[in-house]
């Protein structure tokens, strides 16, 4: 027994290769993420390595040029925290929204057949990111599909303005990040037991009640797992923003690329980043702490 | 409740009846590919019956207690319940209640919320249905269990529990597929008369839906066999073990002997057939079957229905094969002089030895036990 035990105190050792890439590759870069918010920027770029907290006092105020004792939160900021945050909340709802019934459309189809429907939602990630992007602009662009076929049937006397809103960042971000909700939906839609759906109906629920009392509770951990992997790339996200968003909307992956890029101010967008990561954490405990407690409370 | 003599035949029972169905056929698929789950089902089933669908797995059962429930509408026919009909109607639009085969209890509810759901779905009080909640609790004693999700408790406490919360609505009709056949024998035995009692003490009809003809001759009032999508013969546990209409409901209920006699000669219901050997004995005729004289036709007798005497003794002889000891009773394999296999069961009353391979046993058959089967 105490031989078993020293021997199996050892095969951690069998993990060894991969905890070396684990913090290589994700705890390294972190670190150094780290120490470069508490760092000088230099002037080309890159950083001096004197000591200060000026980076993470700039991501939340500012100062004013000629006096420097005037601190003013920094709105500029604050406003793209807000709208990443709002935007990604509401890419995740939209993404739930429409991302259930496709998942139950698969779902409810012959084994045979779902194969095929479940490649066809994969479909879109063949294609590069930036050209699928591009591919909404060309739809919602003033001179685009839809304006020309409203403005063609006579809905719409000028074109409407699409490009460059919260609505554009919206649809995009939705567009690209809709699969990951429907595959982990149809995962937990593919092992849920249609039988309690007629229990259901035979215990005179109606559609509705079935749907509230039965299926939503029973899909819960796949809208859980939806839901986290619809919300933390949507605020990151960089590309559709930068091209849907224009220069106007930005959300905090563009602000954390320009302080690396024309900024020139590497710690600020070190902090930036780091507040980033704080943001999804914190989101992420919150939420698994309320989907537990929800659980809990149902026991 | 309590109508089936033995053997006899009651086609017009007073008593009202609860469900009706007329003409009603389930086609599954198109054209070629069409398939015929039921075909020209007419029955009555009465109210505070035990009635039990019974077949081979495959032979509609199933889908005719869904087209009941409402899970499957009949492709032609009607179907009514306590006088209104309902073909279209959804499931939660009918008196009925399931038992699903694997219970389908709702994991993410505790036994309680499990049973009190009908009742919250059909918006009764809070206080209504908390208090039928307990009553059922009780009814089928689970009432420590209450607050248990249902992956917390035994298979046969399931069986319980969905029982209780098919119940709580108060259906006219409760309806249950094969809800027995999970549970090992023991608690299969337990479960079956607390069936029968459940049924009893609230008087609600039971639609039975099982492939185990020991279980619906133990249990039902009356039973239903059924064999590809039709109903082959309706009537009491006796009847159907007694008086099979056809070879199939013959074979699938109990061991059968089937012998294949010439007729001797004919007599209103009875007719006289030779036995292996040469004897001559009396035969039941079915009704509206004549068999022509001459003309062999195939008899039936269960294995308990005759008894051994000494060689040349009885009606006939035979020679033993084999024996099987089962305890209560031996089954006994002989050939007879023709060539015809007969199994014979003996009740082992005294610690007998079973018979040796090769005796010649003489055979007499119980009175009016042999039965001619419809051509």
């Amino acid at each position: 027994m105490a031989e078993a035990r020293e021997r199996h105190g050892w095969k951690w050792l069998l993990c060894t290769p991969a905890l070396i890439v684990l913090v290589a590759a994700a705890s390294g870069p972190l670190m150094i993420v780290v120490a470069y918010s508490f760092l000088t920027p230099g002037n080309m770029g890159g950083v001096e390595w004197d000591f200060t907290l000026e980076a993470w006092f700039r991501v939340f105020f500012r100062r004013d040029i000629f006096d420097p004792d005037a601190i003013t939160l920094n709105q500029a900021h604050l406003g793209v925290f807000g709208r990443s945050v709002l935007l990604s909340l509401q890419t995740t709802l939209l993404c739930a929204v429409l991302g259930f019934p496709t998942a139950w459309f698969i779902a409810t189809r012959p084994p045979s057949s779902r194969t095929l429907w479940l490649f066809l939602i994969t479909i879109p990630f063949w294609t590069n990111l930036l050209i699928r992007t591009f591919a909404i602009q060309e739809v919602i662009r003033n001179n685009g599909t839809i304006n020309a076929v409203l403005t063609g049937l006579g809905v719409i006397d000028s074109p409407l303005q699409m490009m460059y809103t919260d609505f554009a960042i919206l649809l995009g971000m939705a567009y690209v990040f809709l699969p990951l909700m429907v595959l982990p939906l149809y995962a937990a839609m593919d092992k849920l037991d249609f039988r309690l759906v007629e229990a259901g109906y035979d215990l005179y629920a109606s559609r509705v009640q079935v749907l509230w009392h039965v299926i939503l509770p029973l899909v819960k951990p796949g809208f859980i797992a939806g839901s986290i992997l619809v919300f933390i790339p949507s605020i990151g996200a960089y590309v559709t923003p930068r091209v849907l968003g224009g220069g106007r909307t930005m959300m905090l992956g563009n602000l954390i690329a320009l302080q690396f890029g024309q900024g020139r101010n590497w710690p600020l967008g070190a902090a930036l980043a780091m507040l980033m990561l704080i943001i999804v954490v914190g989101a992420l405990i919150f939420y698994l702490r309320w989907a537990n407690r929800e659980e809990a409370r149902n026991v | 409740m309590g109508s089936t003599g033995a053997g006899v035949s009651e086609p017009t029972e007073t008593g009202t009846v609860e469900i009706v169905i007329r003409d009603l056929s389930k086609i599954f698929g198109q054209g070629a590919a069409a398939f015929h789950a039921l075909s020209d089902i007419d029955l009555e089933i009465r109210t505070g019956e035990f009635f039990t669908l019974l077949g081979p797995s495959g032979c509609g059962k199933t889908t005719l207690l869904r087209v009941i429930a409402g899970f499957e509408q009949p492709s032609t026919g009607s179907l009514g319940i306590n006088g209104k009909e309902v073909a279209g109607l959804g499931p939660n639009a009918r008196p009925v209640n399931t038992v699903f085969q694997n219970y389908a209890l709702f994991p993410h509810m505790t036994v309680a919320q499990n049973i009190g759901f009908g009742l919250k779905m059909q918006g009764r009080p809070r206080s209504e249905v908390e208090a039928t909640t307990d009553e059922m609790l009780r009814l089928v004693k689970m009432e420590a269990m209450a607050e248990r999700k249902p992956s917390e408790i035994s298979g046969g406490q399931q069986q319980r529990v969905a029982l209780a919360r098919a119940l709580a609505p108060r259906p006219r009709v409760l309806l249950l597929d094969e809800p027995l056949s999970a549970l090992d024998l023991k608690l299969r035995k337990e479960m079956q008369g607390e069936l029968k009692r459940l049924q009893t003490e609230t008087g609600i009809t039971f639609i039975f839906v099982t492939h185990d003809q020991e279980e619906a001759l133990t249990m039902s009032d009356r039973i239903a066999v059924m064999s590809a999508g039709r109903i082959l013969q309706l009537g009491s546990p006796h009847e159907i073990y007694h008086a099979p209409s056809e070879r199939f409901v013959a074979d699938f209920i109990g061991d059968t002997n089937f012998l294949d006699l010439p007729v001797a000669s004919v007599d209103g219901s009875q007719a006289t057939v030779t036995l292996p050997g040469g004897k001559e004995t009396a035969a039941r005729l079915p009704q509206g079957y004549l068999p022509v004289l001459g003309e062999t036709v195939t008899t039936v007798i269960r294995p308990e229905q005759a008894q051994t005497v000494a060689p040349g003794q009885g009606d006939m002889d035979g020679v033993v094969e084999n024996a099987v000891f089962f305890g209560t009773d031996t089954h006994v394999h002989l050939r007879l002089d023709d060539g015809q296999p007969f199994i014979l069961r003996r009740q082992n009353i005294a610690e007998a030895r079973e018979p040796a391979p090769g005796t010649r046993l003489g055979l007499t058959l119980s009175p009016g036990a042999l039965r001619v089967l419809k051509g």
